[in-house]
């Protein structure tokens, strides 16, 4: 040891400096998305996908040995079987290409209103020009999109424009629905086959305004907009005495207004396929609730 | 409470409850606050743009109806902030209303309203907040004590001078009262300069728009009539306005307040400054109502009035704290505290030292051989960083000793570049906090 003591060292003089490089903007690191949890098969669909694949596997086989075994009677029993077996699974391939089609067609809608509800202003412009682009009116909206620049604007626009159109064609679709399910239900001759003509008529209105947005859902695909359509019914329950106006405006015909006062349940059903097409509308639609 | 955890509120949620069952908005009234150049234009602009990107619950500006106050400019600050070279937002001169709303979802229960006001306002206009509660005689007393301080003498010089030359009884003469008041206005403006920040009257400072009524014209004066008559008069009607214009419909139905001070500005401003600045802190503290007071509620009762409403959460928030490192903003913080309630936290308040718009990277300086967490950015108008280092920021009001080694002048840095134009909201420190505690159990 010296003998000396160890001074506390005073902090540095304060300073300020300017450097003699050019520098750019400073930036923000930007935030990174979360990565998306993958979502995992659940148990329905687990069980589904292996009887298809049983099923389609097995048959697979046995008809590919059946075909083996005609060429081996004969090539012309042969040739005819595996023409037949391959019209056959065509078809089939044929029709589950067309449900995935539908499927992903309907995740696409939902990707595109998760991304224009979502907080990043970029995407949700993106987002808007893929929708306009597939649109009639794509040569009118795409210059404004562009002039405009802002989401929230865009979205607005979008809103009134071509959503609104479709809206408005969804209800005079919903309205033919339910002067339909008016007078259908009086030739109905039983309860039991009039709550069945309902759920068709129903069901048919929910593909009819799929069809409208350049959807074309198969059997699948019509369970999972109906699925959607249930889920956005909430969202468009508030439109009730909107509905409610609509369905009276349906029964303002003399004889529906008769058969809707006879039959109870009529108006109720009315009122239920107006508010169907909204639903289905809102399902099919990307915009995000106003 | 530094970093904001939002106490339990019993009352807000139930409410919120109610809210959506009835189909009701809740309106949330949020009072910014804060000394002048405290920032509050750009807290106001960033805490806006983030709770407009926010993904959810998804906020939309809310229009204003056929209201009095004139709408905020929040597109044309955000754009002054995101432009290339940007700008900062211009001097606030007026009040202003930021409105947004949404709709949260609370299900099962019904998704419920909320809006969202918020107030700007010059901050000038705050420290006329505690006139309401001085008559001329208490204000004109202890504005002169506190500008015969011997360090304000070059600035003060010449008004005290004006003072000491009236007669007794001076007349209640036109030309001398306006003569004192353009003498009291330009000295007014040398204190400012000198980073004082306890100056009144406001509107001495930032004039409200339009054509000035004669009553601004006044100064503080201790002697008596006739001249000292009219000046109370005019302080009288000037009070009145305060009380009509600013107090009753801005001040009396908050229900968050947010406090911003420039602390780290009056560090550089010296022992003076500062103590003046923590005196106006506290003034404008004071004059907003903020805890419950049983005598108050009680003497409203008597008069068959409601008790006055409480507000039920206060932030002080310590601005443009990324002038320092992030080392030094936990210092920030606890000194804010310190300034803004000497004798201990209370209830429903919490202390923040944010940057609402954030200017400048952390880096590591090696200074004299010693590593020390420094700050760089590019100060306004210019290509190249500056890298600033202005001292130590101490956790309680600083002793004699801490005066004797200079806290540099904070230099004017350019924003950081916004991404998406600002609509992905403001780079910035602590803006996630200061609305957690604000609005962490309405949102």
């Amino acid at each position: 040891m010296s003998g000396t003591r160890p001074t506390l060292q005073r902090a540095p003089a304060p300073r300020i400096e300017t450097e003699d490089l050019p520098a750019p903007r400073l930036e923000a690191l930007p935030d990174l998305p979360d990565p998306q949890p993958k979502a995992a098969m659940g148990m329905p669909a687990l069980v589904g996908s292996g009887v298809a694949v049983l099923v389609l596997g097995l048959s697979g086989l046995e008809t590919s040995n059946f075909v083996a075994d005609e060429f081996a009677r004969g090539p012309l029993l042969g040739w005819t079987a595996l023409g037949v077996a391959t019209t056959g699974f065509g078809l089939v391939f044929a029709g589950f290409w067309r449900e995935a089609r539908a499927l992903g067609a309907l995740q696409a809608v939902d990707k595109l209103r998760a991304d224009l509800s979502g907080p990043n202003a970029g995407r949700r412009v993106r987002a808007a020009r893929a929708w306009v682009r597939d649109l009639p009116e794509a040569a009118t909206l795409l210059p404004a999109i562009d002039a405009i620049n802002d989401p929230d604007a865009v979205l607005a626009l979008l809103r009134a424009g071509p959503a609104a159109a479709l809206r408005e064609q969804a209800e005079l679709l919903g309205r033919a629905a339910a002067v339909q399910a008016v007078a259908g239900l009086a030739a109905m001759p039983s309860p039991g086959l009039a709550a069945l003509f309902i759920a068709w008529r129903g069901l048919r209105l929910v593909r009819q305004v799929a069809a409208l947005h350049g959807l074309r859902p198969g059997l699948f695909g019509t369970v999972a907009l109906l699925r959607r359509t249930a889920l956005s019914a909430g969202a468009v329950a508030g439109a009730e005495i909107a509905a409610n106006a609509a369905a009276h405006a349906v029964l303002s015909n003399p004889l529906l207004q008769h058969l809707a006062g006879e039959m109870a349940g009529a108006g109720v059903a009315a009122r239920r396929m107006v508010v169907l097409a909204r639903a289905a509308d809102a399902a099919c639609s990307p915009l995000p609730p106003g | 409470m530094p970093g904001g955890a939002a106490p339990v509120n019993l009352i807000s949620t139930p409410l919120n409850w109610l809210a959506g069952a009835a189909g009701l908005t809740r309106t949330v009234r949020v009072g910014v606050t804060g000394l002048s150049r405290a920032g509050k234009t750009a807290f106001l602009t960033s805490m806006a743009a983030a709770l407009l990107a926010r993904p959810a619950p998804r906020f939309a500006l809310a229009p204003l109806g056929a209201g009095d106050i004139p709408r905020f400019d929040h597109p044309g600050h955000l754009a002054a902030l995101a432009a290339d070279p940007p700008r900062w937002p211009e001097r606030t001169d007026s009040v202003s209303l930021l409105a947004l709303t949404a709709t949260i979802d609370q299900s099962p229960l019904p998704a419920r309203r909320l809006r969202l006001e918020f107030l700007d306002y010059p901050g000038e206009w705050l420290l006329d907040l505690p006139l309401l509660r001085q008559d001329f005689a208490a204000w004109s007393a202890a504005t002169l004590q506190r500008l015969r301080a011997p360090e304000l003498a070059p600035q003060t010089g010449e008004f005290l001078g004006f003072l000491a030359g009236l007669p007794g009884r001076a007349p209640a003469d036109e030309a001398l009262a306006a003569a004192g008041t353009r003498l009291y206005r330009a000295m007014l403006q040398r204190l400012r300069q000198g980073g004082m920040a306890f100056l009144q009257p406001g509107r001495h400072l930032m004039p409200a728009p339009g054509a000035e009524p004669p009553w601004v014209e006044f100064f503080p004066y201790a002697g008596g009539a006739p001249l000292g008559g009219l000046l109370a008069r005019r302080y009288a009607a000037y009070v009145d306005a305060v009380r009509r214009d600013l107090a009753s419909p801005l001040f009396a139905d908050v229900d968050r307040l947010v406090v911003l001070a420039d602390v780290l500005s009056a560090l550089h401003g010296g022992a003076a400054a500062f103590a003046d600045t923590k005196a106006a802190l506290g003034a404008a503290a004071a004059a907003l109502r903020w805890r419950f007071s049983w005598t108050e509620a009680l003497a409203a009762l008597t008069e068959l009035r409601l008790p006055p409403r409480v507000i039920e959460r206060v932030a002080f928030v310590a601005t443009k704290a990324d002038h320092v490192a992030e080392r030094q903003r936990g210092n920030l913080a606890a000194l804010m505290k310190a300034l803004a309630e000497p004798g201990g936290a209370s209830t429903g308040t919490a202390h923040f030292a944010a940057a609402s718009v954030r200017c400048t990277e952390d880096f590591v300086w090696t200074l004299e051989g010693r590593p020390v967490s420094a700050v760089r950015g590019r100060v306004l108008g210019q290509s190249v960083l500056t890298r600033s280092y202005p001292g130590e920021v101490p956790d309680q009001p600083p002793d004699a000793s801490f005066w004797e080694h200079p806290f540099l002048a904070l230099p004017e840095f350019e924003p950081m570049r916004l991404p998406d134009g600002g609509r992905g909201g403001v780079p910035n420190i602590g803006m996630e906090a200061i609305t957690r505690f604000l609005l962490g159990d309405v949102l």
